[in-house]
């Protein structure tokens, strides 16, 4: 979401427009969702984060002093909880997620009834590899890519909000990761 | 926005493990066809999504928000051996401070300078269970916490929430 785009949305929410607010859940939630995934939380912990980080975010609307950088609130203060959750349990789990893995081969949603017709069967079945070697990558690179990938494309100080990684250092760290991946797809025959 | 599809050449002290250079390699793409496969793959899910349109309502004017200024879980050091230790929170809006503590079996607190208050438990779809802050401002809760929660006090004219947290 543009920032200015953003300001504009938290001004109007903040006096009084449902639909602005409305707006702003629409276009950063999958940011926040995003920054919730890649900390590898169980579901339920995701879901408990990702209601906080907008419970407070509705909670301090109009209070928020750079409104334009509402994104890199939301996704700071889901990092911030994700890492209390971690600390929290002391266990966090490393292993896959088998669940997400099999995702594609799962009824229900729109768009799998789209993947399912016979002629988009490899284009499904590629994408569920590029998944399945994505969650094989090491940890930082799942992390960044996992946030990078949210709809539309966060801007590299969410992403720094979001990982506490330096603005500087998203960059380079990107193509790096994502040559990795596209380097185990090859290895696999997949690109 | 546009930055993260910018071709990124500064990619020094990176080389060496892989072959290929820029120009056969459009990172650009292969993120967007990551960007697709998320959508399809891992969205947010619609409940979810609806819950946070529906936080909407949380945003009381009326109230002061009191942030979180002390938080054991991240300025704590942790006890060796110590097991279910509780958990200790505290909250200030200018001059108010409420002090929590909470349990596996709820919570307990007190609003300082010592007053009696209404306090509301807030949290997510439950309705709120009101509490009472004696002359002291001690106050105690025997429902266990799970999930997001705020309280709300009111003491006199004054409202006050504390920052939602996740207990």
């Amino acid at each position: 979401m543009d920032r200015t785009d953003a300001g504009a949305l938290v001004q109007a929410a903040a006096d009084g427009d449902a639909g602005a607010w409305k707006a702003l859940v629409e276009g950063l939630s999958p940011l926040v969702w995003s920054v919730v995934r890649a900390h590898r939380l169980s579901d339920a912990d995701a879901h408990e984060v990702y209601q906080t980080a907008w419970f407070r975010f509705a909670q301090h609307l109009g209070r928020i002093r750079e409104p334009g950088k509402a994104g890199a609130w939301l996704a700071s203060t889901a990092r911030h909880e994700c890492l209390k959750v971690i600390r929290n349990s002391q266990r966090l789990t490393l292993t896959d997620d088998p669940r997400l893995l099999d995702r594609v081969s799962e009824d229900g949603t729109p768009e799998q009834s789209l993947l399912d017709s016979e002629e988009a069967a490899a284009q499904s079945e590629r994408v569920r590899r590029l998944w399945q070697e994505f969650e094989e990558l090491g940890e930082r690179c799942r992390q960044l890519l996992r946030v990078l990938m949210a709809t539309p494309p966060p801007s590299y100080q969410d992403v720094s909000a979001a990982l506490g990684i330096a603005v500087g250092s998203i960059g380079p760290l990107r193509q790096r990761c994502l040559r990795r991946l596209r380097a185990r797809l090859e290895a696999r025959g997949a690109m | 926005m546009s930055d993260v599809n910018d071709t990124d050449m500064n990619d020094d002290g990176l080389s060496g493990e892989e072959d290929w250079g820029d120009e056969e390699f459009d990172a650009g793409l292969l993120e967007e066809e990551l960007r697709q496969a998320a959508a399809v793959l891992d969205p947010v899910p619609a409940e979810l999504q609806q819950i946070a349109v529906d936080a909407y309502a949380l945003h009381d004017l009326d109230a002061r928000v009191a942030e979180l200024t002390f938080d054991s879980l991240v300025d704590a050091l942790p006890v060796r051996g110590a097991t279910d230790v509780p958990r200790m929170l505290t909250f200030r809006a200018g001059e108010v401070t409420v002090d929590v503590e909470v349990t596996a079996r709820g919570l307990m607190g007190q609003v300082l300078p010592p007053q009696p208050a209404r306090i509301e438990v807030l949290g997510g779809p439950r309705p709120g269970s009101p509490l009472t802050a004696d002359d002291l401002g001690r106050f105690t809760g025997d429902v266990p916490l799970s999930g997001p929660f705020a309280l709300r006090l009111r003491a006199g004219e004054d409202v006050v929430v504390t920052e939602w947290l996740r207990a």
